[in-house]
């Protein structure tokens, strides 16, 4: 039988987050311990979504503000920095035409800000995905990087 | 389009053809004169940060800016300055000869009694020979590229200053302007058809950076190099790849060639501040 | 392998922390330039993050995070004198861990 995807649980238990930081409950481990490999190795950006929170349903939200150049100096390195005031459980960077589009995501418990920022690889010009699970549901901004052919400086 | 200003002209065609040499202030002047038209809302001091400095480059600054939130050269600036401070077998440091150094804003400097200009690269490798050590072969990344930064570090914020005035010291210079404005290699470019005319332009995907401020941010730690295992590098191994991306054969790095070259480009730096090591594509 | 962590005052608020691992990040596509043969997977898979002792993000990575990988999170509440560390597991079950205090 297929595992279940291990954030499902956390959504779950995201409640529970919700109940401690309110002082209700002593905080459990939120965090499942395996690496959500079916979701980083998915090659749409559908199947990573499904994979790793179950639906791929997504609303834009301007409460997720993208800090990433415009076009990327070298595509194997390309700073991404995401900042939500949504209260955020998760936070996942999806770099829609790279071969395997989730290239990371992380897991909020609540004494962490809603913040992520990551260095990416980028093949090609893409659009990027910032995608925050807040209360169960997917939110999202994205912003197109450019990656193109260097000239003399390579 | 006007490709050269005229007072550019008039100073070049006058040192070329009858061995007048324009004063380094005239050519200081004209220089930087041509680069605050050009780039009207960029400061001097802002040149220190190379082609990020130019609005051209804005939708690539973001590069820049987020990975100086944890610079990738630290751990480099770190392990240079264990090896600055690393006494050598008999005792003394590289601080003992750079006590008897200029300020790293008066680089390269002119030594009269032997006709000699002097790089920190070369003054680096004479301490280290002086005091009974090996000298450094490899000119361009890794150990002498960190022990430069050591020392230029020293410095940052500093404006460069260099002393020309000696006569030995500007026919060096001359020949490092020459070498600046001179055509070479099979596309035919000279360092000015690129940092001067058509800096802030591109070339494929890349912005053209200012030649003003170059050097200042010297040794550099550039991301093409780091994912080949050698970030580091100095202004020589820059210079042979700027030559070599022309096709022209690149110089010996600490050749008379590019030694002439970084006077020349230090002399036009003139009142830029040294911001060591720095961050680069 | 180094890793090293910067707690920083956070732009948005709180304390950015900021861990960079050194990491060759191999997606296994690559070719070795001496023997042409592809170089193996290799890359970081999962790091944690705590306050004094307490997980409060874990950070899941793979091939497609560049090498030497800068992760960057955030406390809301660290006080002086809190200890963050982060630990970090990759593919072939190699680790490394950083900790730093709060000023």
């Amino acid at each position: 039988m297929k595992r279940r995807s291990f954030l499902k649980a956390s959504v779950a238990s995201s409640t529970l987050v919700a109940a401690a930081s309110m002082g209700l409950l002593a905080p459990i481990s939120v965090f499942a311990a395996d690496w959500p490999e079916a979701a980083i190795t998915a090659n749409t950006v559908d199947d990573a979504l499904n994979a790793a929170f179950g639906t791929s349903e997504m609303t834009d939200s301007d409460a997720i503000t993208i800090q990433a150049p415009l076009q990327a100096e070298n595509g194997a390195v390309v700073p991404v920095k995401i900042t939500t005031t949504l209260p955020a459980e998760a936070i996942a960077v999806l770099a829609e035409k790279n071969p395997a589009p989730m290239v990371s995501l992380v897991q909020l418990g609540s004494a962490a800000g809603g913040v992520y920022s990551v260095r990416i690889k980028m093949g090609t010009t893409s659009p990027v995905h910032c995608v925050v699970q807040s209360g169960g549901k997917l939110y999202k901004a994205t912003q197109e990087i450019k990656v193109t052919v260097g000239g003399c400086g390579g | 389009m006007k490709k050269l200003i005229p007072g550019l002209v008039m100073l070049l065609t006058a040192s070329l053809s009858s061995a007048v040499y324009s004063s380094p202030v005239d050519d200081i002047a004209a220089f930087q004169g041509f680069f605050a038209e050009r780039f009207k809302d960029v400061s001097l001091e802002q040149y220190k940060d190379g082609v990020n400095a130019l609005p051209q480059y804005a939708d690539r600054r973001g590069n820049w800016e987020l990975l100086l939130d944890f610079p990738p050269y630290e751990e480099h600036v770190e392990k240079g300055r264990k090896e600055w401070a690393t006494p050598f077998a008999n005792g003394k440091t590289f601080a003992d000869c750079a006590a008897k150094w200029p300020a790293a804003t008066a680089y390269p400097w002119y030594e009269a009694e032997t006709d000699e200009l002097h790089t920190v690269v070369g003054d680096i490798n004479r301490c280290l020979e002086e005091n009974g050590e090996e000298v450094i072969t490899n000119l361009k990344h890794g150990k002498i590229a960190r022990l430069v930064i050591a020392f230029r570090e020293q410095f940052n914020g500093q404006k460069m200053n260099v002393d020309v005035s000696h006569p030995g010291a500007q026919k060096i210079y001359e020949k490092g302007k020459q070498f600046y404005w001179a055509k070479r290699g099979q596309l035919n470019f000279s360092c000015a058809d690129c940092h001067v005319h058509s800096s802030g332009q591109k070339v494929r995907g890349d912005v053209l950076s200012a030649g003003l401020g170059h050097t200042t941010g010297f040794p550099v730690y550039r991301t093409k190099w780091s994912l080949a295992g050698k970030p580091l590098g100095t202004i020589h191994r820059r210079y042979g790849g700027c030559n070599n991306q022309v096709r022209a054969s690149a110089f010996k790095p600490q050749g008379p060639e590019y030694k002439a070259l970084e006077l020349y480009e230090a002399v036009m730096n003139t009142g830029v501040p040294l911001s060591v090591p720095s961050q680069r594509q | 392998m180094a890793t090293k962590m910067k707690i920083k005052a956070g732009k948005s608020g709180g304390h950015d922390v900021l861990v960079l691992a050194k990491h060759p990040m191999e997606t296994g596509l690559r070719k070795d330039a001496k023997t042409g043969e592809k170089v193996p997977e290799h890359f970081i898979t999962t790091m944690k993050f705590s306050l004094n002792g307490e997980e409060f993000a874990q950070a899941h990575l793979g091939p497609g995070v560049s090498a030497n990988p800068l992760v960057t999170t955030n406390l809301t509440s660290a006080k002086s004198g809190d200890t963050v560390s982060v630990s970090w597991v990759d593919n072939k079950g190699e680790s490394d861990s950083a900790e730093a205090t709060v000023s």
